[in-house]
């Protein structure tokens, strides 16, 4: 009995298989390299691109795929969300994906994992998704919240435990801000908003924050919540609860304004966010050919017009796909994301930012490499 | 007099129960094994063996996926548990930067799952075998097959969803209660420290926790209640007894290690639970009595695995399937004192039917009780509601 399911199952998936063959022997390749995006027709792609990792990615993901769906409508779209960005590279590097989303490049140890995936090309991470890390906070008359990155670490670190702390007092003179304790709300499960945070403290408050940068969160103490949506009902619950999380997910809740030039605190905002990336990222050495690896130096966000805490996130890809089709296909999604439509569309859908015009040619001079 | 009553009515069962099974499966067993030989001939038939071999081939094969998985934890889980963790450059990063070796990350793990398990036992176990005892005992018919039906569809219930209720409703729910106890009894030490203003402690989790392990207590529990021998009840009833003393004098004792393994079961449900403790508490690794704080709740290692493993790299990765080996010990652990527990009830061990009426002591009995019951058990086989009626006026 059991040897008749796994024959069953054998077969469905060699039927799936030949299927899939067929199904893309038929696609014609599209021109999806050239930068100018607007006249792209996808209308010929068919076929199944499945991917997955980043959450921070899910919303902008779902409104990708239905504006690109309903361009190539042999097209079908599947982003597993539910995996975060590791298990997404996991995922892919085991072959399983045609893209994975992270919100941090490959390492130089998964790089060489990918290579029996990818082949002696190797495998680029494209920065297609910007969006800034929010600073939320829940504190019952208080709306406005004006931190520098000093207190923030403080806060994050728990050396400040009340809203009436000297220090945030001196930043907000016009809030009256309550005894209450701080309740400093983290992530438990590993995530690339906490990287692009602890990361961002490291660099622009190094004399407090002295942990090492890292996907886990590395203070003990404090309350520590699955996922995006675990921080933000817990926010959203506590009274003089502050948290951190990706602000295309932050619904209602107050985000305060982050110091960047001195005495000007700048709040959220998209146009802010991309100004900040543009000044702060540049491309990380990588030897392969077409790897658009971004570093962020969070002390370059000077400008008052500047957002602080900018997150990107990459679609991470082999340059050298097992079957042309395939790579056809992820090609025109990919391409399809780096465009300036994709980019409005992500942007009016998840709330995100948009990624620099002359990344995004960059982006596309890269996938004319996907082959 | 009710003393008297329940330790004479079990030993006259267990004759019984003894000689039925005895006379019963001693002339059978000869029959199948001479008279259907000779009759059938030598010939195997192919349906026997067909299920003979599929249904020993199943049992191998549980077997051999237990093996498989103690075999595939030791294997993946000894390079993490022997490395040395403060050099290794692997461990020394993440989330298990803080540990100088596995038995330090291991060991607070390994708490918090006990004591998260155990409050939700405190809290579970009563509530179950009360509703299980109100299915079988209390309820009136109907309303007890309803509500047995609605306590196995919680079964059913995705731990998500639990986790996602106990967010949303128990969190909120159990705050003011949390913020009472840490005024009032906060010098106790499991109602002390920073009292948590989400909710996201581990007394939520437990609660969650303990509604989850209730379909298993009560199923069981049920199915033991509703197996105790009606003689003993009526008996007890006759004999001037309540409803709560007869289930106290009659039920309860033939139940005993039934309960403890219900108990054992859902302890094992809870050790394992992944997701809705994750999604709940706010964890950290740290040995913790404290039930209502925020950054005080000891992690459990179910849900340590399930939030760790996407990040992990790839000796991180062995440490979380060593720390896997450790909770696979404790739940065997917990299934074999659960073996002992109901063996040693057994007093001599054997089946789950037969071990209860030993219990008792014996020779205390009434001497009229027992042939009374004696007279009664010899015609036990015209069924169980004239048996009833017999012990009834006998006793009477």
């Amino acid at each position: 009995m059991k040897f008749k399911n796994v024959a069953a199952t054998t077969g469905l998936v060699v039927a799936a298989a030949i299927a899939l063959a067929g199904c893309s022997s038929t696609a014609t390749p599209a021109a999806s390299s050239t930068p100018t995006t607007a006249a792209v027709d996808y209308s010929a792609l068919s076929g199944t691109i499945t991917a997955g990792g980043s959450s921070a990615q899910a919303n902008a993901q779902a409104a990708w795929s239905t504006a690109f769906t309903a361009q190539a409508k042999n097209v079908v779209v599947n982003y597993d969300k539910s995996q975060g960005s590791g298990g997404g590279v996991t995922n892919w590097t085991a072959g399983s994906y045609d893209f994975a989303g992270s919100d941090s490049p490959l390492k130089a140890e998964q790089q060489t994992a990918a290579a029996t995936l990818c082949g002696p090309t190797g495998a680029i991470n494209l920065p297609i998704y910007l969006d800034g890390v929010a600073i939320i906070f829940n504190l019952p008359g208080v709306t406005n919240l004006n931190l520098t990155a000093d207190t923030l670490a403080k806060i994050f670190s728990l050396k400040i435990t009340t809203w009436n702390d000297p220090a945030i007092v001196a930043e907000n003179p016009t809030a009256t801000l309550p005894t209450t304790a701080i309740t400093t709300v983290t992530r438990s499960d590993g995530s690339g908003t906490t990287a692009t945070f602890t990361n961002y403290l490291s660099q622009t408050a190094p004399s407090v924050w002295t942990s090492a940068p890292g996907s886990a969160w590395p203070i003990a103490g404090t309350s520590a919540q699955k996922g995006t949506a675990g921080i933000v009902s817990a926010v959203t619950a506590g009274v003089g609860t502050i948290g951190y999380a990706d602000h295309s997910a932050i619904a209602k809740l107050s985000s305060a304004s982050i110091e960047t030039a001195k005495g000007t605190y700048s709040p959220f905002s998209v146009d802010g966010t991309s100004a900040a990336f543009a000044a702060a990222a540049s491309k990380a050495t990588s030897t392969v050919a077409g790897d658009l690896a971004q570093k962020v130096d969070f002390t370059k966000i000077t400008g008052a017009d500047m957002y602080a805490i900018p997150l990107v996130s990459y679609g991470i890809l082999c340059t050298t796909f097992k079957t042309p089709a395939q790579a056809t296909l992820a090609k025109g999604y990919l391409g399809f994301i780096a465009s300036a439509t994709g980019q409005s569309v992500a942007a009016k859908n998840a709330g995100s930012a948009q990624i620099p015009a002359s990344l995004l040619a960059e982006i596309q001079t890269s996938l004319a490499l996907v082959k | 007099m009710s003393d008297d009553m329940t330790s004479a009515t079990p030993s006259p069962r267990t004759t019984s129960r003894d000689s039925l099974k005895n006379s019963g499966s001693a002339p059978q067993g000869g029959g199948a094994g001479n008279g259907g030989a000779s009759l059938r001939g030598s010939r195997v038939r192919p349906g026997d063996l067909i299920f003979h071999s599929l249904s020993t081939g199943s049992a191998i094969f549980i077997m051999v996926i237990l093996a498989g998985v103690a075999l595939f934890l030791i294997i993946q889980g000894i390079p993490a548990i022997v490395a040395d963790w403060s050099t290794d450059p692997s461990l020394h990063e993440g989330f298990t930067l803080a540990y100088n070796n596995f038995w330090q990350y291991v060991g607070p793990l390994l708490y918090g799952t006990l004591f998260s398990s155990a409050i939700a036992l405190v809290i579970g176990a009563p509530i179950g075998i009360g509703i299980a005892l109100f299915i079988s005992h209390y309820a009136p018919r109907r309303v007890a097959g309803f509500l047995g039906y609605i306590v196995d569809l919680l079964a059913a219930v995705p731990s998500v969803v639990f986790g996602l209720w106990g967010i949303i409703v128990i969190r909120p729910f159990l705050l003011p209660f949390s913020e009472w106890l840490n005024t009032n009894l906060g010098w106790i030490p499991l109602f002390g420290g920073q009292v948590s203003t989400t909710g996201s402690t581990i007394l939520a989790g437990s609660v969650v926790l303990s509604v989850m392990i209730l379909p298993i207590i009560t199923s069981i529990s049920r199915e033991i209640f509703l197996q105790t021998p009606r003689l003993h009840e009526e008996a007890a009833l006759a004999l001037g007894a309540t409803r709560w003393e007869m289930i106290r004098l009659a039920v309860f004792p033939y139940a005993k290690s039934g309960i403890v393994s219900a108990t054992l079961l859902g302890l094992g449900r809870a050790l394992g639970e992944t997701m809705a403790i994750a999604m709940i508490i706010s964890p950290a690794i740290l040995v913790s009595i404290r039930l209502i704080t925020e950054g005080e709740n000891s992690q459990t290692i179910a849900a340590n695995i399930a939030l760790n493993f996407p990040i992990a790299s790839t000796l991180q990765r062995q440490a979380l399937i060593g720390t896997g080996l450790m909770l696979f010990v404790i739940s065997l652990a917990v299934n074999i004192i659960a073996r002992y527990i109901v063996t040693r009830g057994s007093a001599g061990g054997g089946g789950k039917k037969r071990k209860r009426p030993t219990l008792p002591i014996t020779p205390m009995s009434d001497t009229s009780a027992t042939t009374t019951l004696d007279i009664v058990t010899e015609e036990q086989k015209l069924g169980r509601i004239a048996v009833n009626s017999r012990a009834e006026g006998a006793s009477v």
